[in-house]
């Protein structure tokens, strides 16, 4: 890393990070509330966590003006460790969650996201929209027609206040206006201080008190797994995301690793596990944010505002914080997937709402994503295994006969190829081309085996011609039917 | 002509650009070479300009904002790629002009350095002005992107200044070391300086080898056709060979470049840089 990459990440675009950066420091506050909410938590274990994230990986991470804080994904994720075992466990988990993606990022893992399509992405992105939107609901069942005419008023003026001005960031006028309203009517309706403790001083830190033994790594081992996957997921999409919109590149490896220190930071000062975020990623984009500084700002900025306000900060009325969380939810949707998903290959959609709706009905993003992953790789070999093509021509007055065999020969076409020949055939010889076809696994040789000597079976002379290298390989090694004792196959056992 | 080796030159919209068109023809059409103008376009994806501040997103608010920000660059793009073919193509004409044979002009995206360092495997001589488009804003008298390029790059670099003059007379500042033993090999095999006057100059403080050492160098010259003659002056290099380059009207120094670490550049401050400041004439930097 040298001093210009350093000076570039950080210092070539001061002005419009530190605005940035403030702008998403105001739209963090109430995403980390009602993350720690989802999760179960304190809102200062969110906002702690929030501040923490941002504020490493901002030196660690490997996608200038990226944002990371705690997350909703995390948050789904964690939600039973904390119902059953407490908030000590989540830390405890958190920092495993941290070396388990430190691990992922030297053994550069993030190469795996090329496994992902696109299509699994943006199912997760929009199971991600639907859980988000879903976990407003139990702030706006069973409760008065104040609540609801807050959240639509806070969602007019999220919406509408752009159009007056774009210099103030319209979630912050929704929050102010709406929580100045609830005092000044003294409303009853329920508020941030109502859901938990919220930050009264700068983080310190401290070590989860859990048993170090056997059994806690038992409780919060799968925990720790899916968050680091799903963590690495999210970012990594974010981190392409960002690369898009900016048209620069980034370092994914580094940046396993730096959301992994970056977690572990977060335990150690009582946070709960966080990674990249899409929505604040684009908002800090829109706003100008390009560099490290912006990100470094944001969590910063963050945390004098809790710390300094906090007593303000308990009074927000929980209606603004839903408008805001529906605004993301909103936002993180893909919205032209729904007109895609008629244009898009069947294959596709069916990968992209499978990869959706087993994530909203598990509320787990990781298993919707292996669906999702599995699914598409179904596919990919459903496809490429339809391509083989075996033509034949007779010669020689119809004592010889040539198939002429070009594809893909594995798993999925195997079965094909063996049928593709008319072993009934009376004829002396018969050559196989298969210098415009690939054997791919041991399924592919065996099939080969099966079509020679089923012709050998018949009597019929057999000559595979053309065997590019690799396939030549995996025949001389797996092959029963080029070797001496092949015969003895012909009878059975 | 030999298509692989061609003389790349890097021009900006600065003044200096019609110098390095002129010295690169000159050197293409000794080397036999074909001619490359490059153009490298800056472009500052980490800067930005953003306005909206309104911390909001609606739907397909990533879309939308992928499509402003392309529209942005775009903008841009084809404003700069305009401007760039306009003037590369008065260079390009300059040099047919000057006699040079094949020329070819191209534009790239990117940072000068790293352009560079992709680019040089088939280059056999960089020609770079050295001020370039930001040397009238600023007062620094070496440009900014100098020693970066000639450090990222392992080829020969001719840095000019003024306007041209056919070189008739070459100094070749030589100190015995390593870089400038293989720079003479390089001279020797090259048709750059062929039947040129060529004064082979040790300055600096006298040493025992020396007189051996620099007759060496001249018997491999002259073996490679070119016109050699040693000369052996003490005292301060950079004083030296910009006092000798004066009094005997060379047209043009060869010398050897930063051979130490940027940090001791920085520390001892570097003889190169200095004669690069001092110098008026161009400079042949040999890697």
């Amino acid at each position: 890393m040298s001093l210009k990459t350093l000076r570039q990440d950080w210092l070539s675009n001061v002005r419009n990070d530190v605005l940035a950066g403030l702008v998403v420091a105001l739209a963090l506050i109430p995403e980390a509330i009602a993350f720690s909410i989802i999760a179960g938590v304190d809102p200062k274990v969110g906002l702690y966590a929030s501040f923490s994230m941002a504020v490493v990986i901002a030196f660690a991470g490997g996608r200038p003006g990226m944002i990371s804080a705690a997350t909703g994904a995390m948050a789904l994720v964690m939600v039973t460790l904390v119902k059953d075992h407490g908030l000590q466990y989540l830390l405890a988990a958190t920092l495993l969650t941290g070396v388990l993606q430190i691990v992922a990022g030297v053994f550069r893992l993030g190469a795996l996201m090329r496994f992902v399509s696109r299509s699994v992405i943006t199912g997760f992105v929009n199971a991600l929209a639907i859980l988000i939107f879903m976990a407003q609901l139990p702030e706006l069942t069973g409760v008065g027609w104040q609540v609801y005419a807050m959240t639509a008023a806070g969602l007019a003026i999220i919406y509408l206040f752009p159009y007056i001005t774009k210099a103030v960031p319209s979630p912050l006028v929704t929050i102010v206006v709406l929580t100045a309203v609830a005092i000044a009517l003294d409303l009853d309706i329920r508020t941030v201080g109502d859901m938990g403790a919220l930050p009264d001083s700068l983080p310190v830190f401290l070590l989860p008190e859990v048993p170090l033994d056997f059994e806690t790594l038992r409780i919060i081992f799968p925990y720790s797994l899916t968050l680091a996957v799903v963590g690495l997921l999210e970012s990594m999409m974010t981190a392409s995301i960002v690369d898009d919109l900016t048209d620069t590149n980034s370092d994914k490896n580094r940046e396993c690793v730096g959301q992994g220190v970056a977690n572990i930071a977060t335990g150690f000062i009582g946070g709960m596990a966080g990674c990249a975020m899409i929505g604040q990623s684009v908002i800090n984009v829109k706003s100008g944010g390009r560099g490290r500084l912006s990100t470094l700002v944001a969590g910063a900025v963050l945390l004098v505002l809790v710390v300094f306000a906090g007593d303000w900060v308990a009074r927000i009325p929980m209606a603004a914080l839903v408008a805001v969380m529906i605004m993301v939810s909103i936002g993180t949707f893909n919205w032209t997937s729904i007109r895609n998903l008629r244009e898009h290959p069947a294959s596709s959609s069916v990968v992209m709402l499978a990869t959706t709706v087993v994530t909203v009905f598990t509320h787990d993003l990781a298993q919707g994503v292996l669906v999702g992953v599995l699914l598409s790789g179904f596919f990919f070999a459903h496809k490429v295994g339809r391509i083989l093509h075996v033509t034949s021509r007779s010669e020689d007055e119809g004592r010889e006969r040539t198939y002429r065999v070009s594809g893909q020969v594995f798993f999925a076409s195997a079965d094909r190829f063996v049928g593709a020949f008319d072993y009934r055939e009376v004829i002396d010889r018969v050559r196989i081309d298969v210098s415009r076809a690939h054997f791919w696994d041991i399924t592919a040789i065996s099939a080969l085996d099966k079509a020679v000597i089923k012709f050998r079976r018949e009597g019929t002379e057999v000559e595979v011609m053309g065997l590019n290298e690799a396939s030549a390989t995996l025949v001389d090694r797996f092959a029963v039917h080029d070797k001496d004792d092949a015969d003895m196959l012909l009878g059975g056992h | 002509m030999n298509m692989d080796n061609k003389v790349l030159a890097c021009v900006d919209r600065s003044p200096w650009a019609d110098h390095v068109a002129d010295y690169a023809a000159w050197a293409a059409q000794r080397l036999d070479a074909p001619l490359e103008f490059l153009h490298v376009i800056d472009r500052h994806p980490e800067r930005s300009s953003g306005q909206d501040h309104s911390g909001s997103i609606g739907v397909g608010a990533q879309e939308a904002l992928l499509t402003e920000l392309s529209e942005q660059d775009a903008a841009f793009a084809r404003a700069a790629r305009e401007q760039g073919r306009v003037f590369l193509n008065r260079l390009r004409e300059r040099a047919a002009a000057a006699g040079a044979g094949c020329i070819d002009t191209r534009q790239r995206y990117g940072e000068l350095e790293e352009t560079l360092a992709g680019q040089q495997q088939d280059v056999r001589l960089l020609v770079i002005g050295r001020r370039g488009e930001s040397a009238a804003a600023t007062q620094r008298d070496l440009g900014r992107n100098v020693e970066r390029v000639v450090r990222a790059l392992s080829r020969p670099i001719l840095t000019v200044t003024d306007a041209f003059r056919p070189p008739r007379k070459v100094l070749v500042a030589y100190d015995g070391g390593g870089v400038t033993r293989r720079g003479i090999d390089m001279l020797a095999g090259s048709p750059l300086f062929r039947g040129l006057e060529v004064h082979v100059l040790m300055a600096g403080p006298a040493r025992q080898s020396a007189p051996k050492d620099i007759a060496q160098a001249c018997a491999m010259l002259v073996a490679g056709g070119l016109e050699a003659s040693s000369h052996i002056v003490p005292g301060d290099p950079e004083k030296v060979i910009a006092q000798y380059a004066a009094s005997e009207g060379m047209d043009l120094l060869v010398m050897g470049a930063w051979s130490h670490s940027p940090l001791r550049g920085l520390l001892l401050g570097s003889k190169t840089s200095d004669l690069l400041r001092s110098a008026r004439l161009p400079v042949l930097l040999l890697r």
